[in-house]
């Protein structure tokens, strides 16, 4: 260190007014952190992580909730601009069989309370997928493989009041809903995210097979599908029926591929006692006469 | 696959950005250290008239400017810094390297120019690229100050207009 270099007067004119200049080395670590910056990033990116993800959980329950709550038209719009869904192969089976179906779905409609405006339509596809579902502007559509493994008409009431029950509480539009939201929160964490989620949700919309439902929506479907069962047969035999063909179909354990409707809606034990538990809460019997299922779609047995 | 590459693509960026500025950054500290040793009998300070009004001084102009720039790293953490607040740790060392260096360089030209002491030293900064490539310009000045021996044949001033003197005082003409 030179010290001292200039021990002159600070004032020409004060000679013994003398101040000793010196130029130390800057002090280390003041004006910098020597910490190391990536524990900075850590925190960082671990902080907006959290936040992100409690936005998009808080955006997307806030959407799940209102969505359901806008009107029927909004969501038959959307519907109407996108190519439909509930359609039937066009041959002579196709189209009985849709009619079939359809007939059906009119007959539980009258016992629910669908939202104004809403027409349900009912499509059939010739594929060995086990499934049916339910999508936006009151579309479902049931798969052969499903149609041809059930025993009853009461069996099929009981999918399509499932389904039913979903276009009634538009669980469709809620997932959409959901979905979109989502979209445009993470377009603004990042531009190429969001639009990539966002349109993701609504080509699935396009083809609407993917629209995810919750376990409470599953829950809530069911129980409504139980009413409708019960107004219209007198007891639940197609609830329990149904789940128990469910159950031992091929493949059932590991939910093969095309058990859509397993890997979708897990058939659980507690989901046969919350069909017994409703029962017996509304005092509705489980078992009774079955009705046959029309002749076009026994028809399909075994196909 | 597309947002994969373009993930691919941002931590390379990272990757690289922190690997590179870090060991830039530890050669800047290192040679500035060394060069703040080398220099330490040039000195600067920041009063605005020499502590030596008794010896005549030529003074003249001395500077040194620098310009640095975020590597991909410090933008990304500054960036994410920007959301929560508090110090940007990350800018905090790259200001404080460029204000060291603009130093030394004005120390260095002063002492190229036979100086030994500078005065009225200041800093300005002027913001010259930002968004993802930021890049500031640090630029010190000050008057360096030289004992004048008389080699110097100053002018003769034309009459009516004051003469400024080496010690900095502007007196009337005679």
């Amino acid at each position: 260190m030179s010290r001292a270099c200039s021990a002159t007067a600070l004032s020409g004119r004060r000679p013994d007014a003398a101040v000793r200049i010196e130029n130390r080395p800057p002090a280390e670590g003041i004006n910098s952190s020597t910490d190391n910056p990536l524990k900075e990033l850590a925190w960082l990116l671990g902080g907006s992580l959290a936040a992100v993800i409690a936005l998009v959980f808080a955006v997307s329950l806030a959407a799940q909730w209102i969505a359901p709550r806008t009107p029927y038209k909004y969501e038959a719009r959307l519907a109407a601009s996108l190519p439909p869904i509930a359609t039937a192969p066009d041959t002579d089976q196709g189209r009985a069989v849709q009619r079939e179906l359809q007939a059906l779905a009119d007959r539980l409609a009258a016992r629910m309370q669908l939202p104004a405006g809403m027409q349900v339509r009912v499509g059939y596809s010739d594929s060995k997928t086990v499934n049916a579902f339910a999508t936006l502007g009151g579309q479902t559509v049931f798969f052969r493989g499903l149609l041809a493994r059930l025993g009853s008409e009461d069996e099929l009431a009981m999918v399509m009041a499932h389904e039913m029950a979903h276009l009634q509480h538009r669980h469709a539009s809620a997932a959409l809903g959901r979905g979109v939201a989502v979209g445009v929160v993470l377009s603004v964490v990042s531009a190429e995210l969001g639009r990539g989620a966002a349109a993701g949700v609504l080509s699935q919309a396009g083809l609407a097979t993917t629209l995810s439902f919750t376990r409470d929506q599953e829950r809530a479907a069911d129980e409504a599908a139980l009413a409708v069962l019960a107004r219209e047969y007198g007891h639940l035999g197609g609830a329990t029926d149904l789940f128990r063909t469910m159950a031992n179909l091929p493949g059932a354990d590991s939910a093969a591929p095309q058990v859509e409707l397993l890997r979708t809606h897990p058939l659980t034990r507690t989901r046969l006692l919350a069909i017994e538990e409703w029962a017996r809460r509304n005092d509705v019997p489980l078992d009774g006469a079955r009705r046959p299922l029309p002749s076009t779609i026994a028809a399909l047995q075994g196909t | 696959m597309a947002e994969l590459i373009q993930l691919g693509i941002f931590l390379a960026l990272l990757t690289v950005g922190y690997f590179a500025g870090s060991m830039i950054e530890r050669r800047h500290y290192a040679s500035i250290r060394k060069r703040e040793r080398e220099y330490r009998d040039v000195l600067a300070f920041m009063v605005r008239f020499p502590f030596d009004r008794t010896t005549p001084q030529r003074a003249f102009l001395v500077h040194g400017t620098v310009v640095v720039g975020a590597d991909y790293f410090k933008t990304f953490v500054a960036g994410l810094r920007n959301l929560f607040g508090g110090r940007f740790r990350s800018y905090e060392t790259l200001m404080e390297r460029a204000r060291r260096e603009a130093l030394l360089r004005l120390k260095a030209e002063a002492r190229r120019k036979g100086s030994k002491m500078v005065v009225c030293v200041r800093f300005e900064t002027t913001t010259i690229a930002s968004g993802w490539a930021p890049a500031m310009e640090v630029f010190a000045y000050g008057t360096a100050l030289v004992p004048d021996d008389g080699s110097l044949s100053l002018p003769e001033p034309r009459k009516g207009v004051s003469r400024l003197l080496g010690d900095g005082l502007v007196r009337p003409p005679a």
